[in-house]
């Protein structure tokens, strides 16, 4: 049942302490494409989970032991940044309040209609997708950022702030043919093609760099 | 399953309580820590009504007392002024009868009329007389006569205090001399008192002599009354002088008595009422109590039963949902969606067994052998003085019609059970009516063997399309409400041998009836 259907897929936790209702689920689930990991205690799912993978959790509220707020609460505090989507059997309104505090990204009742399950489940993928783009450009920009020597990053720095070249150059106390050379070099080793993109890529690095 | 059996647990001990008010000793019980606390305010609540009881008590007893004692001293008063005005006129008369002998001088008569005066006045023991020019042997008379003659008027010339009498001397041109008999002094025809038995002491005095006119009688302790007053006629210089002493033994004591024994009586009855009135409320604090401990484990019971059911509905729907998806596949999945239908049919199985599970927990046990004698009109009675303060706040007298006084067979808190459901059912009809379109009518009866009791309310009545399903359970019109009050009443009474039937009464609003075999017709 957890067979992976392509490495890429995206993978679906799911807790819950009834094994009828963890089968049932996932084979829903299934016929959509996605990959399905069950688990039936939190805590072993907390230990073990592929915290890398791309999907989200599906999350019963009502187990014995611990509580399903309190699971979410932990993953939170975790820094996991996988959507949990919360199922309960009786949802009140306090309980669903405190689920979207607690950062609950859907909350479903049971029993939970095909359609809205799995309307929830890939809004939460290409959420969690998109999270994980900006977490990877982002990372590769500091990357990059890195390999500058320390005159490419006050180059850097004052282009950003729109100085001209002979502005830097006087700056700088360095020839604008100098400060060419380096805008040069520092363009090419942060792969950016416009001035535009450039800001646009690096100008909150630069400025926390700075600050 | 963890869940399942704790709340089996919940179910049957739910319905153990809301058959046999263990909610109430539960609800007692929890009221038991304060007792000590409560002891001690009772105490405390007792010093303060002893402490009232006696400051009224006294207050009450000395009041009686000043008023008494203050009605004793106007009498005394108003005794001892007459005594003085009568003692006065006897003294002025003399005055006047010496005057007028002294007129007669001129003519002197042979007869001596003067010595015929002690038959006119008893008190006049004896007469002399001197004319002009002799002289009386006795110093005394002489002086007298002398100082008669200077101030013009009778003087006393010796007074013998000890045997009683008098002189009176006199002089003008001749001088006589009058001896008194000071007991005649006193008019005892017109006397204020009894002589023999008054209180009050009653004497003349003059120059440290005394003479008792009446002993009068009395303790020296207690209170004391004075009178003292010189006599109206200078001839006769004494002082009037009245005591009377007022004892212990003479205060009011039966009025005080009486008073005290009112206060206790008052004081008495103000703690029982006090003491009825904080049962009532503690009477009444237990039943909410019962009835919100109720209804949480009613709420307990409906969240266990929830999750229960729903963890196979939620197995069937995606199973069942699940199977769909595959079989619309191209080209569909039969295996996998076979499977999927099977633990579908398990799952439903699985809830089948789960309701199957809790009926079986909440049937009611056998209660046929616990049906006994019932007083019909007691259970109503009952019902309606536990609902009494919700009655009294929706403004709503109950008629209670008695045309017979059943006594039925049955279970006893059932039937109680059923009734106060009744009549909160009504209850909660009459509150979408005005407050002046409120009625409530219950009548008892006895007909073919069976008790009847109805319970009528002028309410909006019953709607036609809820009238066939009014007694299933979980059917309900009133937001938030259950569904399950009239639906256990017509079962309790189904299990008693009875009936409950429902219908809307020609005269407008909806009538309940409850038939119940009476004794020895079972």
């Amino acid at each position: 049942m957890n067979t992976p259907l392509t490495s890429l897929s995206p993978l679906i936790h799911l807790i819950d302490d009834d094994e009828a209702v963890r089968n049932a689920l996932s084979l829903l689930i299934s016929t959509v494409g996605l990959r399905v990991q069950t688990w039936a205690e939190p805590q072993t799912f907390m230990a073990a989970f592929d915290r890398d993978s791309i999907g989200a959790i599906v999350l019963d509220v009502r187990m014995p032991g611990v509580s399903g707020l309190t699971v979410l609460q932990q993953l939170v505090e975790q820094g996991v940044d996988q959507p949990v989507i919360m199922l309960t059997g009786h949802g009140t309104v306090d309980m669903c309040r405190r689920a979207f505090k607690a950062g609950a990204a859907e909350f479903l009742e049971k029993p939970v209609n095909d359609d809205a399950l799995i309307e929830a489940l890939q809004n939460a993928v290409r959420q969690h997708v998109r999270t994980r783009e900006r977490h990877q450009v982002n990372h590769q920009a500091r990357e990059r950022y890195a390999q500058l020597s320390e005159r490419e990053r006050e180059v850097l720095g004052l282009i950003i702030s729109g100085l001209t070249n002979k502005e830097i150059g006087r700056a700088l106390a360095l020839s604008p043919r100098t400060v060419e050379t380096h805008r040069a070099n520092l363009f090419a080793k942060l792969g950016a093609e416009s001035l535009a993109e450039l800001i646009r890529r690096y100008a909150t690095l630069v400025d926390a760099a700075e600050g | 399953m963890i869940f399942m059996d704790f709340f089996m647990c919940c179910t049957v001990s739910e319905i153990h309580r809301f058959r046999s008010h263990v909610v109430w000793v539960a609800a007692a019980k929890s009221v038991a820590p304060c007792k000590n606390g409560r002891m001690l305010k009772m105490r405390k609540s007792y010093g303060l009504w002893i402490l009232v009881w006696m400051a009224v008590s006294l207050l009450g007893c000395v009041w009686v007392t000043q008023n008494e004692i203050e009605q004793q001293r106007n009498a005394f008063e108003t005794d001892a002024r007459i005594v003085h005005r009568l003692l006065s006129q006897r003294a002025v008369q003399h005055d006047a009868i010496m005057s007028t002998l002294a007129l007669l001088q001129s003519s002197v008569d042979a007869s001596r009329p003067e010595q015929r005066l002690s038959s006119v006045y008893p008190q006049i023991l004896a007469v002399r007389r001197r004319d002009a020019g002799q002289q009386w042997e006795e110093s005394q008379f002489a002086r007298a006569a002398e100082q008669s003659r200077a101030v013009k008027r009778p003087v006393l010339a010796d007074a013998d205090f000890t045997n009683g009498r008098y002189w009176m001397v006199f002089s003008a041109a001749a001088s006589y001399a009058m001896q008194i008999d000071m007991r005649g002094l006193a008019q005892w025809s017109e006397w204020p008192m009894q002589p023999e038995s008054s209180p009050v002491r009653v004497t003349l005095e003059s120059a440290g002599q005394r003479f008792v006119l009446q002993p009068g009688k009395g303790d020296a302790h207690g209170w004391r009354f004075d009178f003292s007053k010189h006599l109206a006629a200078e001839s006769q210089p004494f002082d009037v002088v009245a005591v009377r002493h007022v004892g212990w033994a003479q205060l009011p004591w039966g009025w005080m008595l009486a008073w005290v024994g009112l206060v206790s009586l008052l004081l008495a009855g103000l703690l029982a009422a006090q003491r009825q009135r904080a049962a009532r409320r503690r009477a009444e604090e237990l039943l909410r109590l019962g009835q919100v401990a109720r209804l949480n484990t009613l709420g307990e019971l409906a969240a266990g039963m929830a999750h229960e059911v729903n963890q196979p509905l939620a197995a069937i729907l995606a199973n069942t949902q699940a199977a769909g998806r595959l079989l619309a596949e191209k080209p569909p999945d039969i295996e996998t969606a076979r499977e999927a239908m099977k633990h579908a049919v398990q799952q439903a199985q699985r809830a089948a067994e789960v309701v199957g599970r809790l009926r079986r927990s909440v049937e009611l046990p056998d209660r046929a052998a616990q049906l006994q004698p019932v007083d019909l009109r007691a259970a109503v009675n009952n019902a309606l003085y536990l609902l009494e303060p919700q009655l009294r706040q929706l403004g709503v007298t109950p008629e209670l019609a008695e045309a017979a006084s059943p006594i039925v067979h049955a279970d006893p808190v059932a039937v109680e059970q059923i009734i106060h459901n009744l009549l909160m059912n009504a209850m909660q009809a009459l509150e979408r009516v005005p407050p002046g379109d409120r009625k409530l009518i219950l009548a008892l009866s006895a007909a073919d063997g069976l008790g009847v009791f109805s319970v009528r309310d002028s309410g909006p009545g019953i709607a036609a399309d809820v009238l066939p399903r009014i007694f299933e359970p979980f059917f309900t019109t009133r937001e938030g409400g259950l569904g399950l009050g009239l639906s256990l009443c017509e079962t309790l009474a189904t299990r008693m041998n009875g009936t409950l039937t429902a219908a809307n009464h020609a005269a407008g609003g909806a009538e309940f009836v409850l038939r119940l075999p009476m004794t020895g017709q079972a």
